[in-house]
């Protein structure tokens, strides 16, 4: 019982060291001459402090036996969580190489940069947690970045898509991409469900037919494969658009990425959790046969689970062509394996039926953080190859030690 | 005597101009019609070739060397008097130069560049094209330019220039030119260019802007004096990362000028906008009426020099890139 108060208390104290350091070196930067040095790391502090002090307080009572657990896993612990170790780790020697890593324009602008891709995650987890795989994600992507681009060309462009298309409503593009998208999620449930195909193999093959399906669109005269430009305003603003910029001097504003991908996160977590779909996932990911004895139907649901996710690529695939106001028809590759990756790290089991929401969006979270940092500091892009891969493994490992032991 | 010797120019050119080309018949074989410089290419060679009342028949490759060789093979046993090759496998131009000189044919190449061992192997072909070295020149021109006319660009006060390159897909011929001479000629021009980072970004406007992203991050956007881009699609990139930040968005305080080539359509409509400060364009227009000119000089029994352009080693015409500026537009 000692132990368990000693924690909460460690907590809570912590964090309200962290505060009162947050503050004193808010006061502080200005006369000392550190706002060069340290720019705004107070308000980090001051917030972790408020997180950690909040978070101590409001911990409940551990019981005996979870509080012994807790104390004697240590290693298990670090062991488990060695990847978002690594990130503070690489986080700290980052704001030492580079003390700009440490401003609120940093943190904002990694989630937006995570917000695309906790929408491809939050898609992708779906195949994951029926112990599948959807490798057609991001030629998805790329599919409903050209199709919404090519309809969406201001009216005095040069090199129009379509030359006589009137300038249509916003949404229509929007639409026509996600139902694509759809169309072919449909498939890879059709392939998976009807014939029992291995996701890996079914969504291969629509990933190729897809990207040569996104090719010949792409290449149709007048276009001929060239990048498509000349984004009408309107429509960039779904991606570009700034909340509550400048509401002190040199705030850049929260993306609109970021409230987007928020809703889309709460749904899919109301999904999964609170509805009869969110349970038979599970299920079926769990132990397919047991759920089919169960009565669950499979077809309709893996059916389901395929086209849901394609909505989520068509939405990611428009919020692309939006936020850099242009589709060429290689948007999206390879953004699947960084799902898969993200999903992974955030404790996705890949045999099934083991996930939750908040662990993707840390995953997101961590593997973001690592990449932009990474960047940040301009490690050549083969490193940054290298060391993600490392990531991956490692994030594997942990999880299959961890079931393993269960 | 001048004043004569003027009229009598004028008249050898009036001549020469409406009247050397008549009955000149030009096969032309193009690599792939659906491209859009050549594009703009072709129709300058049939508009020359109107012009100059001469006859062009024009074949598409279809990206295929195979058709390519039998649409010449069709042109050489037919009744042109000379070739204009766009070759579609540049291994191909030495088959290509022994069938035109087997048939005692002049051949002008255009836009892809053989090798002058095998142009040396006949004495009637030729090559028209843009030096690629020459986008590079023109794009540190354009920012040396800039920084001299308006010293508030110079940000730090150091005199040196501070700048961003963008690169292309690495170890491509364009990539590695236009990198060189475009940093060398800023510093031709005087101005010490010191470069904060370089990255690849293989052509692409999405990688540029992730990685445009990351260096206004960390470098800070107010160090940054200017960014090189290898095209217009990396330049675009950049500035969609600029924008978010609200830079190149028409607050003169917070601008930073960026350059890049080939004067796609995108380029142009960012450079009306004020986004981007200028490009070099890849002249398709000028090449297509100087591989015509070439020809019918050719086919008139005369020699390169007849088609009225500077001619380097006795086998190239070639045009010069030339500058976009957003004051110009």
């Amino acid at each position: 019982m000692a132990n368990t108060s000693r924690s909460k208390r460690l907590m809570t104290t912590g964090g309200l060291i962290f505060l009162a350091l947050g503050v004193i070196l808010y006061f502080a930067k200005e006369p000392m001459g550190l706002n060069r040095k340290i720019y705004d790391l107070p308000i980090f502090l001051i917030i972790i402090g408020i997180c950690f002090a909040v978070k101590g307080f409001m911990a409940r009572e551990k019981t005996e036996e979870e509080a012994a657990l807790a104390g004697k896993n240590l290693t298990e612990f670090l062991a488990n969580n060695a990847i978002l170790i690594a990130m503070l780790v690489l986080v700290v020697v980052i704001c030492i190489l580079q003390p700009r890593f440490m401003q609120i324009r940093v943190a904002l602008d990694i989630l937006t940069q995570s917000s695309t891709k906790l929408i491809m995650a939050l898609g992708i987890c779906f195949a994951l947690l029926i112990a599948g795989t959807d490798l057609s994600a991001g030629r998805m992507v790329g599919l409903a970045a050209v199709i919404s681009a090519s309809m969406m060309q201001t009216a005095t462009y040069a090199n129009r898509f379509f030359p006589d298309l009137p300038q249509v409503a916003v949404w229509i593009p929007i639409v026509a991409a996600v139902v694509a998208c759809m169309v072919c999620g449909a498939l890879n449930g059709f392939l998976v469900a009807k014939y029992e195909m291995h996701p890996f193999i079914a969504t291969l093959a629509t990933q190729v037919m897809i990207y040569g399906a996104c090719s010949l669109y792409f290449d149709m005269p007048p276009n001929n494969s060239q990048p498509i430009g000349g984004i009408r305003p309107d429509f960039a603003q779904i991606g570009q658009l700034r909340l509550f910029s400048g509401l002190w001097k040199g705030f850049p504003g929260i993306s609109i990425l970021i409230p987007i991908s928020i809703v889309i996160c709460i749904a899919i977590w109301f999904i999964l959790n609170k509805t009869v779909f969110g349970k038979n996932v599970y299920a079926i990911g769990g132990n397919r046969e047991a759920a089919v004895v169960a009565g669950i139907n499979v077809f309709r649901n893996i059916m389901f689970i395929f086209i849901l996710a394609s909505f989520l690529y068509g939405i990611a695939g428009v919020l692309e062509a939006a936020r850099t106001a242009g589709a060429t028809n290689n948007y999206g590759n390879g953004y699947e394996t960084d799902a898969i990756a993200a999903c992974v790290v955030g404790g996705v089991s890949m045999s099934g039926g083991i996930g939750k929401v908040g662990g993707i969006v840390m995953g997101v979270l961590i593997f973001t953080v690592i990449q932009y940092g990474l960047q940040f500091i301009n490690v050549s892009p083969m490193w940054q190859q290298v060391i993600k891969g490392v990531i991956i493994a490692v994030a594997v490992a942990i999880d299959l030690t961890k079931y393993r032991r269960k | 005597m001048r004043k004569v010797f003027v009229m009598t120019l004028a008249l050898v050119l009036a001549l020469a101009s409406c009247s050397f080309a008549d009955g000149v018949k030009i096969g032309a074989g193009i690599y792939r019609f659906n491209d859009a410089f050549m594009l703009r290419f072709r129709n300058a060679m049939t508009a020359e070739s109107e012009k100059l009342g001469a006859t062009i028949e024009i074949a598409d490759g279809r990206d295929d060397q195979n058709t390519q060789d039998a649409q010449i093979d069709g042109f050489l046993s037919g009744d042109v008097n000379v070739l204009i090759v766009n070759l579609v496998d540049r291994m191909a131009a030495q088959s290509v130069v022994d069938k035109a000189k087997s048939a005692n044919i002049p051949v002008v190449f255009i836009n892809r560049e053989p090798s002058l061992e095998v142009l040396n192997t006949y004495d009637k072909a030729y090559y028209v094209g843009a030096k690629a070295e020459e986008s590079g020149v023109f794009s540190g021109q354009l920012i040396a330019e800039y920084f001299k006319s308006h010293p508030e660009a110079d940000k730090n006060h150091d005199g040196k220039l501070q700048f961003i390159l963008l690169k292309g897909q690495n170890g491509h011929q364009d990539m590695i030119l236009r990198s060189k001479h475009s940093v060398e000629t800023i510093r031709d021009a005087g101005i010490e260019p010191v470069e904060l980072a370089s990255a690849i970004a293989n052509w692409d406007k999405l990688e540029a802007m992730k990685i445009m992203n990351a260096f206004i991050m960390s470098i800070g956007p107010e160090n940054i004096e200017a960014v090189i881009a290898n095209n217009d699609e990396m330049a675009l990139g950049a500035i969609e990362a600029l924008k978010a930040q609200d830079y190149n968005t028409g607050n003169p305080e917070m601008y930073i000028p960026v350059v890049g080539v080939d004067a796609n359509a995108s380029a142009l409509e960012a450079m009306d906008r004020g986004e981007m400060l200028g490009t070099v364009l890849n002249d398709a227009d000028n090449q297509g009426i100087a591989a015509v000119r070439l020809a019918v000089a050719l086919a008139g029994g005369k020699d390169i020099s007849a088609a009225g352009y500077p001619v380097t080693d006795g086998k190239y015409i070639w045009i010069p890139y030339q500058k976009v500026l957003t004051s110009e537009r």
